[in-house]
């Protein structure tokens, strides 16, 4: 558990503050307000972009983040190269980390809720 | 990407050059780069357009030890290779599907994933007065754990201002080790900190081990994982 109070640096306050928004229904209706409200806060550290573990899964299976990289250098066994291409075509690849995007209702891409386990 | 050809094992000797990391983006961004070739220049990695930026540029590594070759730094120093530089959450995941897994890695490997700029070596400057956090792993659970530390480390979940350096996968023989490296070993404050985060998002049981080591005394014994500070 945490300890009680830490020091904090003095710092001028930071003329932006990025919001992270996930949804367009976070979006506020009329200009004059800011997404997350107009109270100005910071963060440890100054204003950060942060990005839960949801948000991040999410943002897998959008059509830009599915593209091979360029110049992935070939390393075998590490990599796979670039132009094994897998379609969204549901392969039956195993060992690669894309194959987890695919499956609706694949548990790692769910709720934040994570389970217990022994280690 | 011919220059990573023969990289296929340890004896490659050089090309640790780290600037002639030549990674791209998204075919439509909008970036100034020029995509010619370096002439060990390095490229600023930018997200795409329409990308979620992230706080920090991150580069991926892998490396790997012929357990019966020793161990030091000029060697280590080869043996490990920049994989690709991400500045998004779209680029992170187009580099990250296309790695193996931690788990089907063979043999005595590491993945790292570390803030642009920083080496994963305890000679860094960045590195040279910190330690890292070491939570070890029975086989099976490497890349489970290994994808939640790296999203909690993306996401800025961690709330210690600049002080994490990255985040290491260690494949052994018996076991694996997860690894998160920060600045400032005698920050307590920091270390508290990373600690009490990896609990919540590795959602770790509350009687794990976690042990924390300061480079220094890595370099000193030569070791990574021996000799460590136990915290339960």
């Amino acid at each position: 558990m945490s300890t009680g109070c830490q020091k904090t640096t003095s710092r001028a306050i930071p003329t932006t503050r990025r919001v992270t928004i996930n949804d367009a229904a976070h979006m506020p209706h009329d200009y004059s307000t800011t997404p997350g409200g107009t109270l100005f806060s910071t963060t440890p550290g100054g204003t950060r972009i942060i990005y839960d573990r949801k948000f991040l899964l999410d943002c897998r299976s959008s059509p830009v983040a599915r593209t091979p990289p360029r110049c992935l250098p070939n390393i075998p066994g590490v990599t796979s190269p670039p132009s094994a291409h897998n379609d969204k075509a549901h392969p039956p690849q195993q060992i690669l980390n894309n194959n987890n995007c695919t499956a609706p209702t694949d548990k790692t891409a769910g709720e934040d809720a994570q389970f217990e386990m022994d280690i | 990407m011919n220059q990573f050809d023969h990289l296929k094992d340890d004896d490659s000797g050089d090309h640790e050059d780290p600037v002639a990391n030549r990674e791209e983006k998204s075919d439509t961004d909008s970036s100034s780069l020029n995509n010619n070739n370096n002439n060990g220049r390095r490229k600023t990695i930018s997200p795409g357009v329409g990308e979620h930026p992230l706080q920090y540029n991150y580069t991926f590594w892998y490396s790997r030890r012929t357990p019966s070759r020793p161990a030091n730094t000029q060697s280590y120093e080869q043996n490990i290779r920049q994989i690709g530089t991400v500045a998004s959450v779209e680029q992170f995941w187009r580099f990250y599907s296309h790695l193996v897994r931690p788990g089907d890695l063979t043999g005595h490997s590491d993945f790292h994933l570390f803030k642009e700029g920083i080496k994963p070596m305890w000679e860094d400057e960045a590195n040279k007065n910190g330690g890292k956090w070491i939570i070890r792993l029975r086989k099976g659970l490497a890349s489970r754990f290994w994808e939640n530390i790296i999203l909690a480390m993306l996401g800025e979940q961690f709330m210690v201002g600049e002080e994490i350096c990255g985040v290491v996968v260690s494949i052994r023989f018996q076991e694996d080790i997860l690894s998160i490296w920060n600045k400032t070993a005698n920050d307590q404050v920091t270390t508290s900190r990373i600690r009490d985060t990896l609990r919540r998002v590795l959602n770790l049981p509350p009687n794990t081990i976690m042990e924390y080591k300061t480079h220094n005394d890595s370099l000193k014994d030569n070791s990574s994982f021996r000799n460590t500070k136990i915290t339960l």
